[in-house]
């Protein structure tokens, strides 16, 4: 199996027994910087323009943890809010969700937390949600309140961090967080081989979310 | 790259791709030459006169590849622009004084993210300036659409293709506005309906596909929202775009769909091949690369062999009934 990090292979040789795959999603307002995090996190590049994303873009990519090979399938979506009846899709089966907002737009900040009602109310009720305060290396251009996001995100059980994609602080950070965060039971392991088979298992796909008034 | 006649940038300003495979472009650009040529001197004896009468031998003609030098101002015939601007009660430089500063926030900030790898685009900020006013003009002009992501990328390659601030402005507001289906009004209803009716047409003319992807639980628009909203631009070579662009000004929106359908078929076997999501986003990302999309003219001669029974009629059948689903 592909691993950028390199030490999926023990130095022996032998490769670790657990492999556990998790779709994770990333939302947010347009321009905070959602791309630009992947971008950080899978190729360790940062662009100073990136693409507006259309639609939604697919990376994949894979840490390890402890002797757990992590695997994460990431969905990057689009931000302007008319794309916005696309995201259930995105959301909808995933195990993790970054909700993104830019600590220099307040208005940002009220949108991700939309987003974190949202996802409180139609997504897996096991998610895991982690709240990022983006580009982090224009502080001094800051609207949104460290404080101010660290207790709405303890209020709301979210794992936060401030992170920047630019410099890269805190990206590799906040997926490991996640990872650590994510539930390494027999359901998530396995095989790319059989990934089809666990896709297909009752409850990690489609609505599950109890008392969804919408289904 | 280092045995290639062409450079790592094609002739729009666009990067091509690390993977881009010189050797197979040659090979094809080598033959395409001479077709170029030849189009443009059979066009230069019919349309000498640069009427472009809507009747078979024009869509014979278009299919076959519009020459560069005349593409402008035929897209604005064939498209309908040129009738939709002189219609108009206000000139495009009248309805450049008619805007607010209402939406011209989103509009500035996707202006450096439109193809920001391009070179034109990076190195001049005139083109940059062009390309704010046709979004802004267009966003207040159209309230019901105002700005939508996407629109960017139109304008962007309309303005690289033409070179032209006002004909890009007529033809993107002919395509929105006259060509297109709702795609880009705050519900979207024009877009989620055609994933409707892509998901149909898949089903009936390639059902193995359509079981596939189907199994594999990809809803149509993780693959294909991209492919819609931007005309294929930034999704194929531009090239290739550009020569669906020809098609799409003259024959109407029902190319969108037939694109579709020939890029399903061309990665038929990757596609059954895939057995997760996963495999098969990386199929869908990498189509842009294979030699017979690469191949402009023979991908457009795909588009009109393998769907051949696609009419406008048809699709828009489907879309009425979708559209009243919904």
């Amino acid at each position: 199996m592909a691993n950028r990090t390199g030490t999926a292979q023990r130095p022996n040789g032998q490769t670790q027994g657990k492999i556990c795959q998790f779709k994770l999603v990333l939302l947010g307002e347009s321009a905070v910087g959602k791309s630009s995090l992947v971008l950080r996190f899978v190729k360790g590049q940062f662009h100073e323009y990136q693409e507006s994303t259309i639609g939604a873009a697919f990376l994949t990519q894979t840490i390890c943890l402890d002797d757990t090979t992590v695997k994460f399938e990431i969905w990057d979506t689009a931000g302007q809010e008319r794309y916005h009846s696309l995201a259930p899709m995105y959301y909808r089966g995933a195990q993790a969700a970054i909700v993104v907002y830019d600590i220099t737009n307040q208005d940002t900040f009220g949108r991700a937390k939309t987003w974190v009602k949202e996802l409180q109310r139609q997504a897996s009720p096991t998610i895991v949600i982690a709240l990022a305060g983006n580009k982090q290396d224009l502080a001094n251009k800051r609207m949104v309140e460290y404080e101010e996001a660290q207790t709405y995100a303890d209020e709301n059980g979210l794992l936060f961090m401030e992170t920047s994609a630019k410099t890269a602080m805190n990206v590799n950070d906040i997926f490991l967080a996640i990872a650590k965060k994510l539930p390494k039971n027999e359901q998530n392991t396995g095989q790319a081989g059989n990934a089809q088979g666990r896709r297909l298992t009752e409850g990690d796909t489609g609505p599950r979310a109890a008392g969804n008034c919408c289904k | 790259m280092a045995n290639s006649t062409y450079s790592n940038i094609d002739e729009y300003g666009f990067q091509r791709s690390d993977d881009f495979d010189y050797k197979l472009y040659d090979l094809f650009m080598s033959e395409y030459m001479r077709t170029l040529a030849r189009r443009a001197q059979r066009w230069s004896v019919v349309y000498k006169d640069n009427n472009y009468k809507k009747n078979k031998t024009l869509k014979r003609f278009v299919r076959k590849g519009i020459p560069i030098d005349i593409r402008t101002n035929c897209w604005m015939e064939i498209s309908g622009a040129e009738k939709v601007k002189n219609e108009s009660v206000l000139s495009y430089q009248q309805l450049r004084h008619q805007y607010s500063n209402q939406i011209v926030e989103s509009i500035q900030i996707d202006l450096p993210r439109t193809f920001p790898d391009n070179v034109f685009f990076a190195n001049q900020q005139a083109l940059c300036t062009m390309l704010y006013n046709v979004l802004a003009v267009f966003s207040h002009q159209n309230l019901d659409v105002g700005y939508c992501q996407g629109l960017n990328y139109i304008a962007g390659l309309l303005l690289l293709a033409t070179k032209n601030e006002t004909a890009t402005f007529w033809l993107l507001k002919t395509l929105v506005e006259q060509i297109l289906p709702k795609y880009y009004i705050k519900t979207m209803t024009g877009l989620l309906c055609d994933f409707e009716v892509l998901n149909e047409i898949v089903k009936k003319h390639e059902p193995l596909i359509h079981r596939h992807i189907h199994g594999i639980g990809m809803p149509w628009a993780m693959g294909t929202t991209k492919w819609f909203i931007c005309l294929y631009a930034d999704v194929l070579p531009t090239e290739t775009v550009l020569r669906i662009w020809d098609c799409l000004f003259l024959e109407g929106s029902k190319l969108l769909i037939r694109v579709a359908l020939a890029l399903l078929k061309i990665h038929k076997d990757d596609i059954l091949k895939s057995t997760d999501l996963s495999e098969l986003m990386v199929v869908f990302k990498n189509m842009k690369n294979h030699p017979r999309v690469l191949d402009c003219h023979g991908f457009i001669f795909d588009v009109f062999g393998l769907s051949s029974k696609l009419t406008n009629n048809k699709i828009e059948k489907l879309r009425a009934k979708y559209q009243q689903g919904s």
